[in-house]
């Protein structure tokens, strides 16, 4: 697809979460979306044999290569019996959501699938059904990829690194990794390029000038490039990550690490620029007893005193055989989040990041709540159909319900005297007359000409409800109305929050207070940051009472 | 960025109140405080954010107070007084009383005077204050001391303190410190501080756009920094994000963030070149470089004392004359739509970006791009997008150089917009991202031809209701009835006018364009933590609660459903329109 050559493309893998091709191309993570909440992530191979089965059927890759992302495939009938083997059934039963509550029998999912064939065994896969194609996100990864452990999921996550000021260029480390998915979210949040992009792209000019090695060049200062660093004691799970992070074109910005952060801490071998890494600004720390891990995050080593004897901090400090060494950035503040489902475990976390001197010590609960919309229809016209409330719609329409039964019963009555005085014929039919006139009468006083339903059986009824819905719009009819999804998640974990501040002694203070001595002066006053310069400016500053005081 | 306090940065001061305060970090200024007191920018400036200060009462023949750097152990001090409380079982007493339901709040009057306890074990009446809250103003006056003086002898003089716990006393001095402390803490500005100020001072600005939703959108939008390794990338596109605006630009800082074309470039300057950063702060506190390595280098910074009056007065700074036409990147960009004539973003101004004067060393300068919907949909009518009369050399010579200049201001100002009004149209963003007050239905009817397949939709809105009114065009069933209905066979060319006006109001929005439609909310709950005291705060803002739609951008089967009338013309939108 791309032409050789001396190309950037050539020495720099990139990332489909980051760069997604135009087009799907091979060995490219796609995803293939079923329906809502429901995605099947797939490599795509350049390979005639490749085929990934659904639910809605059968997709050979080579029919998917090319295709701009977000097209709507049909599936192709490849052989019933190959997709019945297949693992990789794509409408497990297990999400089903509020789709199916509300019981609209005909009108089914139809993201996918359109005529979807009931079998689950995979014989009676229909030829017609279809799925999207989508490049993949953190999102739709959070949801699809193959879980190990509980995943940190999407609203969470976007909280936590909104919280923890995680921009382009960051570092941040993360423990434990557990199935990635926080992995993905923060490669996205901290991605400023690829560092190998930067050497190849001086190489190739290097190659291009005749000049051999990177020295010659002017000096010029280095970027930093945004990073994760991954922290993982379950050795499997680091290896099936580490893969993922692979294939997902996402090595040079996550390194994932096999160790116990509790014993043996955050830093790493590598060395960047020469200096020693992580040098992180932001941490999140997912692990089942966070406020072990802190004594590894400080910025000097951890005096016994601020780490007092209380029962809940079992403190195995001095290790004085190594040199201190701290992961953090020693100018940049430094933010945490711990994300713990139980509230002892916050209290032992939040008591051991004030004793370390942590600050703006925050505990959050984040309430998320998805919301499903529909059309609530009611009225008698719904007898029989799906998803409708066959109640009467109104107290004119019950009473009109009211008056036509009363009336059928009064026919009946009718017959059944005239049957038994003997004059069937005659009477009986005046009664039925009679009747008519009524029910006339009755549909002039509701205007309502389906009143005369309620003289046929509930069978005809539902059947004539069911005809004449054909003709109605039911997807514009009724109130329109909105609720909290049928499964909802009411709590997550707790997320604590605290900042580090940069260290700073008093040489520093002397250091910067001679740059910028206060000088006398008659007192220029600086009122709000948007007081002068442009008129109209933020009236937001001038509301503020000078010194604010109320409390 | 967020190291250490920047000359003419915004920054924010979260006052003994709780309250915060927006100032602009401008050298050799006083920053009033009000009964708090006032100190000099010149003693924050070049230190780092997060630090908590106290303000000195100022000496005799001082004109300014100093401030105390305070310590993190004394600020978490209480915490852990009370937490040591709790563990040597003092607190025995006091849960017990919370265990039976005992009410723990002090109701602490109008001037900050104790008026009653409602812990039961303590009985407290105002009397047993014997300082008077007049003797307490006079102690303020007097100056003695910076509120702690204050805090202490309130206390001394407190005959009931010894009934007083540890809990109660710690609960006390918190009140107290509170009012009198004159203490203030410095933070950096940035989007999700921006959000949590304007929420307490202007929350209808920025549509209550609540931080919690800032981290959802960006996500749900896709929003990213965009790097691509690729041979043509002087000039491909990549990494474009459409964003409407209504929150006056504090949803585009927002998303500007988390694209890291807000601030300019730090990462370089870290600790290796301490000494470095030093100048080039001192002289470039406004100075901005764009992050992508494509971007032209720096332009050279110009002299300090001609920088620092550029900066401090509002004189329009001029442009230095090598510099990258504005709205020009490739790459990361941000292209907004506005309804009226100018965009409002006010709001940037707090990240040194005003729209007005763009200060072309700021990455925005050359990322966001701006355009008006009449410059989208109807661009021929547009004055912006004529092109000025070209003037040949010859006779531009002969002009006088202040004529010769509006002309080169006209082309350029030219060039710019039909730069941004021509690759807009020609659509390909990787996402949309939309706050407005706006009729949806419109916005997006317009928006989506411009999206690539498999972009995201995130529609934020403070209310639910015109983003339910958005999924129910959505909607399974309506879905269907587009599917089966007849509306997705071949087109019809023989529908006529109340046939397409009919497919228009059952079909307001193709509803088989989006897909994986969903709405959500998420708000934060904040806990006390304490030992035996673990509670969610009592109070909280209430207002808007915040929702968000979102959406993938996908390309219906080939045949079934794209030629219809109106789809047909929204085609053409997308093409290049009806200009
Ligand atoms: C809940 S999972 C993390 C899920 C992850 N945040 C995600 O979004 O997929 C917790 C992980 O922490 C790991 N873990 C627990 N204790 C650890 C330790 N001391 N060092 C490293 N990892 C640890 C566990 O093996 C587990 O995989």
């Amino acid at each position: 697809m791309y032409p050789r050559g001396h190309s950037l493309k050539d020495l720099v893998r990139t990332s489909p979460f980051l760069n997604p091709p135009p087009k799907a191309t091979p060995d490219s993570l796609a995803l293939l979306g079923l329906r809502r909440d429901h995605f099947i992530p797939i490599t795509l191979q350049d390979d005639g044999a490749a085929v990934t089965n659904t639910r809605f059927g059968s997709f050979p890759h080579q029919a998917l290569l090319d295709l701009p992302w977000g097209t709507q495939v049909r599936a192709i009938n490849v052989n019933a019996s190959r997709s019945k083997k297949s693992k990789k059934q794509g409408g497990g039963k297990k999400r089903k959501r509020a789709d199916d509550d509300d019981g609209d029998g005909n009108l089914r999912e139809d993201d996918a699938g359109g005529e979807d064939g009931e079998g689950e065994d995979g014989h009676e896969l229909a030829s017609s059904g279809f799925v999207h194609l989508l490049p993949p996100t953190p999102e739709t990864w959070t949801i699809s990829l193959p879980h190990r452990t509980q995943v940190v999921y999407t609203p969470d996550y976007s909280y936590v690194l909104q919280r923890l000021r995680v921009r382009p260029g960051d570092t941040i480390i993360e423990a434990g990794a557990g199935s990635g998915s926080f992995t993905h979210a923060s490669a996205r949040a901290v991605f400023s390029g690829y560092p190998s992009q930067q050497a190849s792209a001086k190489e190739l000019e290097n190659v291009e000038n005749g000049i051999a090695g990177g020295d010659a060049l002017p000096k010029k200062k280095k970027r930093k490039f945004g990073k994760v660093y991954s922290f993982e004691f379950h050795e499997p799970r680091v290896q099936v990550l580490r893969d993922e992070v692979k294939e997902h074109g996402l090595e040079e910005i996550v390194t994932v690490t096999h160790r116990d952060v509790y014993e043996d801490g955050f830093c790493i071998d590598e060395e960047v620029d020469g200096q020693p890494q992580p040098r992180a600004n932001a941490i999140f720390l997912d692990l089942p007893a966070p406020w072990l891990a802190l004594k590894h995050l400080t910025r000097s080593p951890p005096t016994s005193s601020q780490i007092r004897s209380s029962a809940n901090s079992p403190m195995p400090v001095t290790e004085s055989d190594k040199p201190f060494r701290t992961p953090l950035s020693p100018t940049k503040p430094v933010h945490i989040c711990t994300f713990s489902p139980c509230i002892e475990q916050v209290t032992r976390t939040v008591s051991m990041l004030r004793q370390l001197g942590w600050i703006e010590i925050e505990m959050v609960e984040l309430l998320h709540k998805r919301i499903d919309v529909k059309r609530e229809r009611v009225g008698l016209q719904e007898e029989g159909l799906r998803g409708g409330n066959p109640m009467p719609k109104s107290v004119d329409e019950a009473l009109g319900r009211l008056r036509e039964q009363e009336l059928r019963t009064r026919g009946f009555y009718e017959r059944q005297k005239a049957k038994a005085e003997g004059k069937e014929d005659d009477d009986a039919d005046a009664g039925a007359e009679a009747m008519e006139k009524e029910l006339v009468k009755v549909e002039d006083g509701t205007g309502d000409a389906e009143g005369i339903e309620s003289l046929l059986s509930k069978q005809q009824r539902m059947e004539s409800n069911q005809s004449k819905a054909q003709e109605r719009k039911i997807w514009k009819e009724g109130k329109l109305v909105h609720r909290t999804e049928s499964e909802l998640k009411t709590h997550t974990s707790y997320l604590t929050f605290a900042t580090l501040p940069r260290e700073w002694t008093e040489e520093d203070e002397k250091r910067v207070a001679r740059k910028w001595p206060v000088k006398k002066q008659g007192g220029v006053e600086n009122g709000d940051g948007g007081k002068r310069g442009r008129k109209g400016r933020g009236k937001e500053e001038a509301k503020l009472p000078e010194g604010g005081e109320d409390d | 960025m967020h190291s250490r306090v920047l000359l003419n940065t915004h920054v924010v001061l979260r006052l003994p109140s709780g309250q915060f305060k927006i100032v602009e970090v401008i050298p050799n200024t006083a920053i009033p405080l009000g009964k708090y007191g006032s100190f000099s920018t010149n003693l924050i400036l070049g230190r780092p954010y997060h630090l908590t200060y106290e303000i000195l009462d100022k000496e005799d023949g001082q004109t300014h107070s100093k401030l105390r750097l305070v310590p993190a152990s004394e600020l978490n001090a209480e915490a852990l007084a009370s937490e040591d409380a709790a563990a040597q079982g003092e607190e025995k007493t006091e849960s017990a009383a919370n265990a039976k339901g005992g009410v723990e709040f002090d109701i602490v009057g109008e001037n900050g005077e104790l008026l009653m306890r409602s812990n039961r074990l303590t009985i407290d009446d105002p009397l047993r204050q014997t300082l008077t809250q007049d003797e307490i103003e006079e102690l303020k006056r007097a100056g003695t001391g910076s509120g702690k003086d204050i805090i202490a002898k309130i206390m001394a003089s407190h005959q009931a303190l010894d009934e007083k716990t540890s809990f109660s006393l710690a609960k006390y001095t918190v009140r107290k410190s509170k009012k009198y402390l004159k203490r203030f803490t410095v933070l950096p500005m940035d989007p999700g501080m921006l959000a949590k100020v304007m929420m307490e001072r202007e929350a209808v600005r920025i549509m209550e756009l609540r931080e919690e939703m800032l981290g959802l959108i960006a996500s749900w939008a896709n929003v990213h920094h965009y790097s691509d390794p690729g041979e043509e990338m002087e000039t491909k596109r990549g990494g474009r994000w459409l964003i409407i605006d209504d929150t006056g630009g504090l949803l585009t800082a927002a998303m500007a963030e988390r694209m890291g074309i807000l601030y300019p470039q730090e990462e370089e300057v870290e600790e290796s070149d301490e000494e470095d950063l030093e100048e080039s702060n001192a002289t470039n506190g406004t100075n901005h470089q764009a992050p992508s390595p494509k971007d032209p280098p720096r332009p050279t910074t110009t002299d300090a004392s001609e920088k620092e009056l550029a900066t401090t007065t509002s004189n329009p700074k001029k442009a230095p004359y090598n510099h990258t036409p504005s709205q020009s990147s490739p790459t990361t960009t941000l292209t907004l739509l506005h309804p009226s004539a100018q965009p409002s973003l006010g709001l940037l101004r707090h990240f040194g970006f005003d729209t007005n004067e763009p200060s072309p060393t700021h990455p925005l300068h050359t990322h966001l791009k701006t355009l008006s919907w009449l410059s989208l949909l109807s661009p021929s009518t547009d004055p912006a997008y004529a092109e000025p009369p070209l003037v040949t050399a010859e006779k531009l010579a002969t002009w006088k150089s202040g004529k010769r200049g509006t002309y080169h201001r006209k082309r350029r100002r030219w060039e710019r917009v039909k730069r941004v009004v021509d690759e807009t149209r020609e659509g390909g963003f990787d996402g949309l991202v939309v706050a407005t007050a706006m009729e949806l239905k419109g916005v997006l009817e317009h928006t989506l031809p411009l999206l690539r397949g498999g972009a995201q939709v995130a529609v934020y809105s403070p209310h639910v209701e015109p983003l339910v009114q958005l999924m129910d065009l959505y909607s399974r069933e309506r879905r269907a009835a587009f599917m089966i209905g007849g509306h997705t066979s071949a087109p019809s060319p023989h529908a006529n006018e109340t046939e397409k006006r009919e497919l228009e109001e059952d079909f307001p929005l193709n509803p088989l364009a989006l897909l994986n439609t969903q709405l959500q909310t998420a708000r934060g709950r904040a806990w006390q933590v304490l030992p035996g005291r673990t509670h969610p705060f009592m109070t909280a803002r209430g207002g808007a609660e915040g929702f968000l739609f979102s959406g993938t951008k996908v390309q219906p089967v080939e045949g079934r459903v794209e030629a219809r009338g109106r789809f047909a013309k929204r085609r053409k939108v997308e093409g290049g329109g009806e200009g």
